[in-house]
């Protein structure tokens, strides 16, 4: 046994080890700096500095110098130098043991004049609230690179695949639910271009798309996505020009058709009555769609709702409902509904030259963003694809995805339940306010000279003001908060980010810093020799004469 | 607007004579202040600068930039010149689309006339190919051109109400007539005169401003000069024997470059270790200051001259890759400011970097000559140890500026080692010449292999260097190699490669006697 490990330590501490071990390192290193080059950050750390071959080479390097010291004991004077450098190696490689296992490196966000006292830390958890028991389950994800398998069940939930890098797949998928055979659930991708500009874009009327709206701007131009049935009424000159929309038999009156009188109040506002079951329904459509019920509440969720197309005349306003397209023309002073194909006749549209073709229509499937594994790519320490976290969860035989972008509320026996996908928090023992961001720019110029930002401090001690800038961090209760960068929001209101950290490796880092340089002197010192020069060929001819 | 029009025709019919008008321009405006660029500098700078950005030479058909500048500059008080402005279009991708044949520059009309087209390619080229920043480029300089032919570029210094500041004023809202009539009662040349006192009283309010010492800096051009002064010791050393005047040579150089950075000191106020330009100056003012030192107690020549050939090779990217090494003086972003870790940090790294390119030197030199047949194994031993020697110091200082990275980086950001590329390259040279020095006790690196092995490794100190700004930086997008740097470090990889193979010998000998 002796013998084997005197033998580990002689190979361990010997020379060409030595040499082996730190060619291995330097070439993981070397392939780390591409990485983050190309993947980010995160990712070289996931796939090389943080993984355990890239610890247990650091290890060995580790035993390899307290064995090589270990071996040329005991003590000899020409080599204190090579102790003392050992020595430090050994004591910075505890330092940054410690702070590996003990340290905090994460980032508080301080909105202005907001408590504040969660620390971001860089792992990624899902979060599962119950707000029904009062109860947050959290579950730490796995610190992969590449797509992993998870396995794990939490009561009726299955946790399944796990994507760390993702990017969305856009598909048509089956519907989960069912919907009755007359709901509108259409969906339609359409072009819109002049000469100029081309912009694609794709509304949905299912209750399922959770990616893709009824309606979208362009500009000045509004666009609206509306059920097929309605398309009749847009083509009707009646004179009124208000549509009776009924949700429950998706038919579309107008009050001409129906013989509905439209009154006008002593201000000067169209208003009609509908009798609608047992009750009668008013509605000022030029004010809004909805009716009032005979207490003057308006019913929002009301199957019957009148528009007035009025109302959508003086600016740009597109009407789609599938394969049918609405709008009304200044120069003319007309409405116009007009058919479109897929890929078929463009339709003119009355604005800057623009026409609209329909690219795509689907009657019943959901069109679905499914989070697919790829490799990050980073630009300016952004990723700028694969910024998307997901995860697919298996709840009752169906098959959800989780994104970092988007929680999820699912109904599980009986309970709400609130999933999210997010960093992992270390709550701090005391609060923070932003009272005061300071920027100051270059003169002339919109770059940063310089950020500060103003705190107010609570503790049980009371409160306490601090500034911290640009090398005059914060010290706190072992935490340390930096100023790290800061942003804007619209109304021009500065939000600060401090990066917090708690180190309690650091002396141990620096004094083991210390000593591998005043050991690399005295090594240096004491095995100076000087060099015999006799007969060497100068490699400047004739210098030496 | 137009009053202001007449006035110039009026009173500038006496300077139209010869064939360019120059109308009031004058080189001597060259003096005064201007903000730009987050800074005050002297307008022959900032002229400078402009300039070079938009046309890559150093003079615009003839004139000085400092003229050319001017006439663009009244070109938006309704003063026409016949300028001959051309911009160099060099990308063949944008060369073909403005359906350019020949000339490898082109008037700013021509490109101007097209801004459109340019606008739409460079929204539908693939993002950060060479082919989109190319178009970016030249959309920049157009913006750039326009901005000083609508005379919005100079900037003029006018009191402002607030003690020591002043507003900065475009030159065409600066020249109103009435201050030319009132200058025209006193001077000859009233619009020399309006200039010259604006530039007065910002220095009357302002006498800490550094403009008219940068002024003078830039004119004193010291990097041409200490390049001059080093090929001239190099060749006394060399061609002349003549080792004396070498060494007195060297110390003009190292006084003269010591002058050149003590006034960019004063001037940027702060260390002259901020971008590649000081960086690289440093290195090779460093390293010959070192050499100096170490040849004078070892008592050896040869140090002179590697000192100087490293020295010389820095002062000419200095002079001649300013589209890599840009010498202009720019403000710092925050976390770079007012830093006193940062400072000891990046000198001791550069200074590291010098003393491992002596190695360099050194080890090139003793491959060549070994190649040549002139050294013998006792000679080559000798010189390894010359080489060892240079490495002593470099790994010494290379440790001790990553250690002072790291109490820098704790300092500034609250993390000791973070495995950001700049310092991981740092590590990796550094373990690179700890596995050489480890392996010299073993008979796997026996002299012969010490040699090459250590003029290899300094590619690693220029990855380190220059790689991890120009290469890694630019991240997996820009890959184009078609920028200067990545041109420049692929360059010095191939040669360097290239001199390793040609000098490659087998070393069976030394190794059996080793193992002996």
């Amino acid at each position: 046994m002796i013998a084997i490990l005197d033998k580990i330590e002689k190979t361990l501490g010997g020379l060409k080890c030595a040499v082996v071990l730190i060619m291995l390192f330097t070439l993981a290193m070397i392939v780390g700096t591409f990485f983050e080059s190309y993947f980010g950050t995160e990712f070289a750390g996931k796939t090389i500095y943080k993984t355990w071959w890239f610890m247990a080479i650091q290890a060995l390097m580790f035993l390899s110098i307290v064995f090589a010291a270990f071996r040329r004991l005991p003590p000899k004077k020409r080599l204190y130098g090579f102790y003392t450098i050992h020595l430090g190696l050994v004591i910075v490689g505890c330092g940054s043991f410690i702070t590996y296992y003990a340290g905090v490196d994460g980032s508080i966000l301080l909105p202005p004049n907001t408590p504040a006292r969660e620390i971001v830390l860089p792992e990624d958890i899902l979060q599962i609230e119950i707000p029904d028991e009062g109860r947050v389950v959290t579950y730490q994800l796995p610190n992969a690179a590449f797509a992993t398998n998870i396995g794990e069940e939490y009561k009726q939930i299955k946790l399944k695949t796990y994507l760390p890098y993702a990017d969305k797949q856009f598909g048509w998928l089956p519907a989960k639910n069912t919907y009755p055979e007359i709901e509108p659930v259409h969906t339609s991708e359409y072009l819109i271009a002049n000469d100029n500009v081309a912009q694609k874009f794709l509304l949905s009327l299912h209750p399922e798309s959770i990616d893709f709206e009824s309606n979208v701007t362009l500009g000045p131009l509004t666009i609206h996505y509306l059920p097929e049935g309605l398309a009749e009424c847009f083509a009707r000159d009646n004179k009124s020009k208000l549509i009776i929309w009924d949700r429950s038999t998706v038919e579309c009156k107008t009050p001409e058709s129906e013989g509905i009188d439209i009154k006008v109040t002593k201000t000067g506002s169209r208003f009609l009555v509908i009798k609608k079951n047992d009750g009668y329904l008013s509605f000022f459509p030029d004010a809004s769609p909805w009716p009032m019920d005979e207490k003057l509440n308006i019913l929002q969720g009301s199957d019957i709702r009148i528009f007035s197309k009025k109302l959508f005349e003086d600016k740009p306003n597109l009407f789609l409902f599938g394969k049918n397209v609405g709008f009304y023309d200044k120069d003319e002073e007309k409405w116009f509904v007009e058919q479109a194909q897929v890929k078929g006749k463009k339709v003119e549209l009355p604005w800057m030259g623009f026409d609209l073709t329909l690219l795509h229509h689907e009657d019943k499937l959901v069109p679905t963003n499914t989070p697919v594994s790829t490799w990050p790519i980073q630009k300016n320490n952004q990723l700028i694809k694969g910024d998307l976290k997901a995860l697919s969860i298996e709840v009752k035989g169906k098959e959800y995805w989780l994104t970092n972008e988007r929680g999820m509320t699912l109904l599980i026996a009986g309970k709400k339940m609130n999933f999210r996908l997010i960093k992992k928090t270390l709550r701090l023992p005391f609060e923070f306010v932003l009272t005061r961001f300071k920027m100051d720019k270059d003169p002339g110029t919109n770059s940063p000279a310089s950020y500060e930002s103003f705190v107010r401090l609570f503790t049980e001690n009371g409160p306490s003001d601090h500034h911290i800038f640009m090398n005059n961090p914060l010290k706190h209760e072992g935490f340390t908060f930096y100023q790290a960068s800061y942003s804007q929001d619209r109304q021009g209101n500065y939000s600060s980010t401090l990066s917090a950290n708690v180190d309690q490796g650091r002396p141990l880092k620096y004094l083991g810093s210390l000593l591998l340089f005043l050991g690399s002197l005295l090594h240096y010192y004491l095995n100076y020799r000087k060099v015999n020069k006799k007969n060497v060929a100068p490699l400047i001819e004739n210098l030496e004469g | 607007m137009k009053n202001i029009i007449f006035i110039f025709s009026f009173l500038l019919s006496t300077y139209s004579f010869g064939v360019t008008n120059t109308y009031f321009c004058n080189d001597s405006f060259g003096k005064h202040p201007i903000q730009q660029g987050g800074r005050v500098k002297p307008l022959n700078v900032h002229a400078k600068e402009m300039m070079k950005y938009l046309t890559g030479k150093r003079k615009v058909d003839g004139l000085s930039p400092m003229m050319a500048y001017c006439l663009l500059s009244l070109e938006g008080m309704g003063l026409k010149n016949d300028l001959g402005f051309l911009i160099p279009v060099e990308h063949s991708q944008t060369r073909e689309l403005l359906g350019i044949k020949e000339s490898k520059r082109v008037p700013v009309s021509e490109i101007k006339s097209q801004i459109d087209l340019l606008r739409a390619e460079s929204a539908k080229a693939t993002p950060d190919s060479s082919f989109q920043k190319s178009l970016k480029k030249l959309i920049n300089k157009v913006a750039l051109y326009d901005n000083i032919t609508t005379s919005n570029n100079w900037l003029i210094p006018e009191a402002s109400d607030k003690e020591g500041e002043a507003n900065w004023v475009p030159i065409s809202a600066f020249l109103q007539e009435k201050k030319i009539i009132e200058a025209k009662k006193v001077s000859d040349k009233p619009f020399v005169h309006v200039l010259n006192n604006a530039a007065e009283n910002y220095e009357r309010i302002n006498p800490k401003s550094t403009h008219k010492l940068e002024f003078t800096y830039d004119k004193a051009n010291l990097p041409a000069w200490s390049m001059v002064i080093t090929l001239i010791a190099i060749f006394c050393l060399t061609l002349f024997k003549s080792f004396k005047t070498a060494l007195a040579l060297s110390f003009l150089t190292i006084g003269l470059q010591t002058t050149h950075m003590v006034l960019r000191i004063m001037i940027s106020g702060r260390a002259p270790i901020t971008n590649m330009y000081e960086t690289v100056m440093f290195s090779g003012y460093g390293a010959l200051v070192l050499a100096l030192i170490v040849g004078h107690y070892k008592k050896e020549k040869t140090f002179v001259y590697v000192g100087l050939a490293y020295n010389f090779c820095t002062l000419m990217m200095m002079n001649f890759a300013g589209g890599m090494l840009s010498p202009n003086i720019s403000p710092l972003v925050p976390v770079l400011r007012d830093n006193f870790w940062l400072s000891t940090h990046v000198t001791t790294i550069i200074l590291s970097y010098g003393a491992l390119a002596l190695s360099w030197i050194l080890g090139n030199t003793v491959l060549i000559k070994g190649r040549l047949g002139k050294l013998g194994p006792n000679d080559e031993r000798y010189y390894s140890d010359l080489i060892y020697t240079c490495l002593k110091y470099g790994t010494i200082m290379l440790g001790a500026g990553i250690v002072l990275g790291g109490v820098w980086a704790d300092y500034s950001w609250g993390r000791f080692w973070g495995w950001d590329p700049k310092e991981t390259w740092s590590l990796i040279v550094l373990c690179i010449y700890m596995a050489i020095l480890h392996g010299k006790y073993t008979n796997w690196i026996p002299v012969k292999r010490f040699i090459p092995l250590v003029t290899a490794s300094f590619m690693s100190v220029m990855m380190a260097w220059f790689g991890v700004n120009y290469i890694l930086a630019a991240g997996l997008h820009s890959y184009g190699f078609s920028e200067g740097g990545a041109v420049f470090l692929g360059s010095f990889f191939l040669i360097q490669t290239i001199v390793l193979v040609i000098t490659w010998k087998p070393v069976k000998n030394s190794v059996e006697l080793n193992n002996a």
